[in-house]
């Protein structure tokens, strides 16, 4: 049997100008790392190609502890509120070798 | 005639041929970097061949043009601000943003009026280069500061909410400005232009064939996807509605008009050369400051902003305004 730990996924699509601002996110509120991937489709802010700087956007994934995820939530909220376009959505996942889960990065 | 010569250039051809590839929902799809790699590669052989020519020319006459590039780069969108807000049709955020993008300048508009000067056979002098290089900035801090001043204003509306959270702004403030001046499309011009001015002309003469003799080709490729990026813009029309439209056909005639007088009574310059500074007015930027006001404006809309700089003047400049800024230079010289 392997041993399953719950930790909770942080998934967040957004523009990718946002990138640095999401990295320094994570890294102050403990993330153990991120994963960044580009991606393009349409939504409030119309269509995002990826072809130009200007309408790239990214998909940021952050598997982190429950007791970090108030913290990122708080964060990603306040950007919200600065009105920019973020989907954010939290799942429950299971992970294997949990430990490096809970090193933060720096 | 001269209107139909400028339209029978392969660049702006290939224009039409990715707006059409566009209409008719051709399967073609371009690899996701093609554009950025173009761009980067137009913006260094603009700047060797600017910095190149630079090199001989008269450093008195190149600050006055910096001069007056700062000086339309702040103008202009303060301009576009007043008139967008006169129109009533749109809110304080997002006329601060479309009216950054109008400040600012396109650097593939800029580069097809080269392609129409030189189709033309018509000399046109090294300055708007330099120019081409300073606009990038001073409007997106223009975009920057009408931003701010609306949030203050809609604050004060809204009974002081949002004053609570001009206290944290100092550091955003300093890395927004950081980013205005250090902007890559900035930093690869007048890199490229300062390698251009300082390398010795034989070596430079070993690069003509990677700045030059492909150049056209490389034009090509690029106004090719821009077309259809700009086609891809051509959907949301109905969207953007009828005013800010009209907004992005008159902004640049005149942005256009401006730099006709800048460029031939402030700087003397030839035809070429001040229908180079008209286009520099005329035009509004699509790569530089888009990232900018998604950062700094997140309350617009950038489909709005978007679609007035790629869908609706960019075109116009690259079909109509250029051949006309031309006519104008050439009867206002003559």
């Amino acid at each position: 049997m392997h041993r399953l730990v719950p930790e909770k996924l942080v998934t967040i699509i957004t523009t990718d100008v946002l990138e640095d601002r999401l990295v320094s996110i994570a890294r102050n509120r403990g993330a153990s790392g991120y994963t960044i991937l580009r991606a393009r489709g349409a939504g409030s802010s119309g269509e995002q190609s990826g072809m130009l700087d200007a309408d790239a956007n990214i998909k940021f994934h952050v598997i982190i502890p429950l007791e970090r995820l108030e913290g990122i939530l708080d964060d990603l909220e306040r950007l919200m509120n600065k009105r920019y376009q973020l989907t954010v959505f939290v799942s429950d996942v299971a992970v294997l070798g949990s430990d490096k889960f809970n090193r933060p990065l720096a | 005639m001269s209107a139909l010569n400028n339209l029978l250039i392969p660049a702006v051809l290939f224009f039409a041929l990715g707006v059409i590839t566009r209409l008719i929902r051709s399967d073609l799809r371009l690899p996701p970097d093609l554009a950025k790699m173009l761009s980067i590669y137009l913006l260094m052989a603009i700047g060797l061949h600017g910095g190149y020519a630079l090199g001989e020319a008269d450093l008195g006459k190149a600050f006055n043009a910096v001069v007056w590039a700062v000086a339309l780069g702040f103008a202009l969108p303060l301009l576009g601000y007043v008139l967008l807000m006169a129109t009533r049709r749109v809110d304080r955020m997002n006329a601060a943003a479309i009216a950054a993008h109008y400040g600012s300048v396109s650097a593939g508009t800029f580069l097809t009026a080269i392609a129409y000067l030189d189709n033309a056979g018509i000399d046109y002098e090294s300055y708007p280069v330099i120019m081409l290089a300073v606009m990038e900035s001073p409007a997106i801090i223009v975009g920057l500061l009408l931003a701010s001043w609306s949030r203050q204003r809609l604050a004060v509306q809204d009974g002081g909410v949002a004053s609570i959270e001009t206290g944290s702004n100092n550091g955003q403030w300093r890395s927004l400005l950081h980013e205005a001046m250090t902007n890559g499309s900035v930093v690869l011009l007048i890199g490229s232009m300062a390698i251009g001015a300082i390398s010795a002309p034989a070596s430079m003469e070993k690069l003509f064939p990677f700045i030059d003799e492909i150049f056209m080709g490389v034009l090509c490729l690029f106004l090719f996807e821009m077309g259809m990026e700009a086609a891809r813009r051509l959907r949301e029309f109905r969207k953007v509605g009828f005013v800010l439209v009209a907004f992005g056909l008159l902004m640049p005639l005149i942005g256009g008009l401006a730099g006709i007088a800048v460029g031939y009574l402030a700087l003397g310059l030839g035809a070429g050369g001040t229908t180079l500074v008209a286009v520099l007015g005329a035009s509004a930027s699509y790569i530089a400051v888009p990232p900018a006001m998604r950062l700094a404006v997140p309350e617009a809309n950038p489909s709005f902003y978007l679609t007035l700089a790629l869908g609706i003047t960019f075109p116009f400049n690259v079909v109509v305004g250029i051949p006309l800024y031309h006519h104008l230079a050439t009867l206002v010289i003559n």
